[in-house]
């Protein structure tokens, strides 16, 4: 019997080979199987996809709790509410708002500047409510950090959204797309996570270094100051002989302030033209380029809406000032998360070339602005 | 859905909370000192509370807070 088998097993002796036929029948059977069910591959290929999201999933969701309880720790350590801010923490991070409608554009700057407002007044007010105690400045402060866990609070649903989607309608396409994108999102979840912290700590953060080279600028050398708009003031110094303006968000508390309105402002009501002005920004860096890089052009370097941007265009092109600028380059990261050492740096670099630009380009008893963007959390002076 | 936390957090996890020092200007003879962050610092703040190490004069000024770049990534 031993024997009988060997030789069946044995394709050297010339009989039957059962192990190859077995082999073949389950190759046929494999091969069947995909050729009846085309989309079998595909729904393996589906639900591998769907478990890695859901581990994605929970680690946003854990991120999304910790900066949560750095905001309830918060505002009970600096505002000292009565009652317990959790419940009114989560209302805040659904807040929202809603864009102007673009069908007719005329006037959608000042449309979006107004909802903006109001949000950003709205917002300040919701959080002094839940935080009697806080000082004006620990306030603003607070509310960015608010702000942080509506942004986490909004990756998370829309995350969560395309996975139960996905799930739901067995649609690879639709888990695809948020797939490939979600790399970058928990990167931008992972930096909300530090920002978090530093925000409830008031420590400078990265962007804030077009703010840190104005505040530097005028360092020692003010003879006057004024808030201009809101949270914005002008610090007026001469450098040479050349009557300088520089303009930026009062701190130290986190605020961006409103350097449209206020250079808008101020140039109106100088007695004369400016010679140029000169915006001082963080820059989002391409990959592989180093932090702290500086570069400089001509236009007006604000990030966010466009509301600021545009009101200094406008101005600029009606009284035909020239528009400098400078940016310094860091990741999204480095831009929400305490100021790195290259930035710091960087800033110090900016400042002996904004002197130079306006020695170069400014003659004596002529005016310049200078506007430091960005939040200026941790900044005084 | 808790399946593997560990796996998922992975080598971020070592450095988590960046931690910048603050950088004080003695008003006295300008030696620059540096020590860990501490709450309400704030850059252009003046202190009049830490004793400087080199004179003992204790007004002083925060010039800078920054993240030190590491020497070598481990
Ligand atoms: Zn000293």
């Amino acid at each position: 019997m031993a024997e009988y088998l060997e030789a069946m097993l044995n394709p050297a002796t010339g009989g039957d080979n059962l192990l190859s036929f077995l082999l073949s029948l389950i190759w046929i059977g494999f091969l069947m199987i995909f050729f009846l069910y085309p989309s079998l591959g595909q729904r393996m290929q589906l639900s591998y996809m769907l478990r890695d999201l859901e581990r994605k999933l929970q680690k946003l969701r854990m991120i999304k709790d910790e900066i949560g309880n750095v905001a309830v720790d918060t505002v009970k350590r600096v505002g000292r509410p009565e009652s317990d801010p959790s419940k009114e923490l989560e209302r805040l991070s659904e807040f929202f708002m809603i864009q102007p409608e673009s069908m007719d554009p005329y006037g959608l700057v000042y449309k979006l500047e107004h909802i903006l407002e109001t949000g950003e007044t709205t917002y300040e007010k919701e959080v002094a409510a839940i935080a009697p105690h806080a000082t004006e400045t620990q306030l603003k402060t607070l509310t960015n950090l608010v702000e942080i866990l509506r942004g986490i609070n909004t990756l998370y649903r829309v995350v969560r959204h395309y996975y139960l989607l996905g799930k739901k309608t067995s649609n690879i396409y639709m888990v695809l797309q948020i797939q490939m994108i979600l790399p970058q999102l928990l990167e931008i979840a992972e930096s909300y996570r530090q920002a978090a912290v530093a925000f409830s700590k008031g420590q400078p953060i990265g962007d804030g270094v077009g703010v840190l080279v104005a505040a530097k600028l005028a360092d020692g050398a003010e003879k006057t100051r004024y808030e201009i708009a809101k949270d914005t003031i002008v610090q007026e110094l001469e450098l040479e002989n050349r009557k300088v303006y520089v303009v930026r968000a009062a701190g130290p508390g986190g605020t961006v302030g409103r350097p449209g309105e206020a250079v808008k402002l101020l140039v109106e009501k100088l007695p004369q033209n400016p010679k140029l002005i000169i915006t001082i920004d963080a820059a989002l860096k391409l990959e592989g380029e180093e932090s702290g890089k500086i570069a400089e052009g001509v236009g007006v370097a604000i990030g966010g809406p466009g509301v600021d941007k545009y009101k200094i265009e406008e101005l600029a092109r009606t009284r035909n000032i020239p528009l400098y600028a400078f940016v310094v380059f860091e990741s999204i990261t480095e831009a929400i998360t305490p100021m790195r050492e290259s930035i710091a740096k960087a800033a110090d670099q900016v400042l002996s070339r904004v002197k130079k630009l306006i020695l170069d380009k400014v003659e004596g008893g002529e005016v310049a602005v200078v506007a430091g963007i960005g939040n200026t959390v941790g900044v005084g002076g | 859905m808790s399946s593997e936390p560990g796996l998922v957090l992975g080598p971020r996890h070592k450095e988590r909370y960046p931690q910048p020092l603050t950088f004080l200007k003695c008003s006295t003879c300008g030696t620059e000192n540096s020590r860990p962050f501490k709450e309400e610092d704030y850059i252009f703040k003046t202190v009049d509370s830490e004793k400087c190490p080199k004179c003992g004069g204790t007004n002083s000024r925060i010039v800078n807070i920054y993240v030190p770049e590491k020497k070598e990534p481990k």
